[in-house]
């Protein structure tokens, strides 16, 4: 679960140009969006695609989407859900 | 065109150190036929926020807009009015990789959101909280002079003032490609020596220029444009009657022109159409193309030096070593340009 945190971290700061932010900035559970990193909509479209592109899972319910990008943690506990073998 | 047009603001980012406004700086001289432009520190302007998401050309063309209603003192124009020949070809090309890439599936929208033509706009009006006239010509080679003469009629109609620009920008890739259909010269040239390779093609540029226009003067106006002519495919004998009669219709004659600005730029394929000028005119011809290279907005350009000559009353020798004598005064330039032969423009720039 560290190395999918970290290694998500270093894919957010990449897919977003996130360019004066270092993974270590990113506390697992500052919420990505408002406060915390400061993200917009047009972020929120670019993590789907990221998760869609790195880790082929598809958010197919806004709603959904909408707890799963609430922090770096559950996003990595999303992906871990579908993951998991059945 | 009955109403008054007076340049009350400008600002230009492009191959040479134009930003700032000082005609004194030295030229830039590349080698290679692909200019670019000299980029200014757009933190100044642009929160981090949002420059992150920014393309080259968008911050291009945001920064210098911003610059110009700083210049201008105007923070909410009355109407915003770009033209770009290619809008944002990085976020094109980027968006076309993810569809062969991707196979149509998991696309980014931010390169498409920014590769649609009014996207510079967009974000002007954004971040001025500009809900007015908003609008953007995409005409190839007249792409920003359409984006005037709008801007001329709403000025016209009764508009207060209005922002007008234009940007473009080259990319390797589209370097390539126009260079498939002969846009550049087969040799490497440098900028400075340009017009001493006269040769099939010319060479590349790309630019963001914006204008602050008012129908009414000030003691800060840059200069009034006092014409403006297009014409598409012109034959040699109609851009010859076209000329007088452009300046007949603007109460002139071929004496009064003080300077031309020439989009001569060394490509014999069209370099034809520029006898037009020896012609018709006396005074001192000055081709602008070695300074911004070619693309589609380059009269932009044109407009910016006009401008900035006539305010100062000077032209910069070091960036038109070709200038035998400075003429004794600057009233009236004519621009004269045309895209690889097809879209031809006249303009008149003059002194306030």
């Amino acid at each position: 679960m560290e190395e999918l945190k970290q290694k998500l971290k270093v894919q957010i700061i990449e897919a977003l140009n996130l360019q004066d932010t270092r993974p270590e900035d990113i506390d697992d559970n500052a919420p990505l969006f408002g406060e915390g990193l400061g993200l917009d909509s047009i972020d929120s479209l670019e993590l789907m695609v990221l998760l869609e592109r790195q880790y082929q899972i598809k958010v197919e319910d806004p709603r959904e989407g909408r707890k799963i990008l609430q922090s770096v943690q559950s996003m990595a506990e999303f992906i871990q859900s579908k993951q998991q073998p059945a | 065109m009955k109403g008054k047009c007076y340049i009350q603001g400008l600002a230009a980012i492009t191959p040479q150190h134009t930003f700032e406004g000082d005609l004194s700086q030295p030229m830039v001289v590349t080698r290679g036929n692909m200019l670019s432009c000299v980029e200014p520190d757009y933190r100044s302007f642009i929160a981090p926020n949002s420059l992150r998401r920014m393309t080259r050309v968008l911050r291009m063309g945001l920064t210098a807009s911003l610059k110009c209603l700083q210049d201008s003192g105007i923070a909410i124009p009355g109407a915003i009015v770009t033209g770009t020949g290619k809008g944002s070809l990085q976020d094109t090309e980027r968006f076309i990789k993810e569809i062969r890439d991707y196979e149509e599936r998991a696309l980014n929208p931010t390169p498409f959101i920014q590769s649609t033509y009014n996207a510079v706009n967009g974000l002007i009006a954004l971040q001025q909280k500009c809900t007015r006239y908003n609008n953007t010509f995409v005409h190839r080679g007249f792409s920003f002079e359409h984006a005037l003469l709008d801007s001329m009629l709403l000025l016209h109609e009764g508009t207060s003032d209005v922002l007008a620009g234009a940007f473009d920008e080259i990319t390797p890739e589209h370097f390539f490609i126009k260079g498939r259909i002969g846009h550049w010269k087969k040799e490497t040239v440098s900028n400075d020596a340009l017009y001493e390779h006269v040769s099939p093609g010319t060479i590349s540029g790309e630019g963001a220029v914006f204008f602050l226009l008012a129908p009414t003067a000030t003691a800060q106006s840059y200069a009034q444009i006092g014409g403006l002519e297009m014409l598409y495919k012109p034959s040699p004998e109609k851009l010859k009657t076209a000329l007088p009669q452009f300046l007949q219709q603007h109460g002139l004659q071929a004496a009064d022109i003080d300077l031309v600005l020439s989009g001569a730029n060394a490509d014999s394929n069209h370099a034809h159409y520029y006898q037009v000028l020896n012609d018709c005119t006396q005074c001192p011809q000055l081709p602008f193309k070695h300074l911004s290279g070619d693309y589609e907005t380059a009269g932009a350009f044109a407009l910016w030096l006009a401008a900035q000559m006539l305010k100062q009353q000077q032209i910069p020798s070091q960036w038109f070593p070709m200038l035998q004598q400075q003429p004794a005064r600057l009233r009236n330039i004519l621009i004269y340009n045309h895209f690889f032969g097809e879209q031809h423009t006249f303009m008149l720039v003059q002194a306030v």
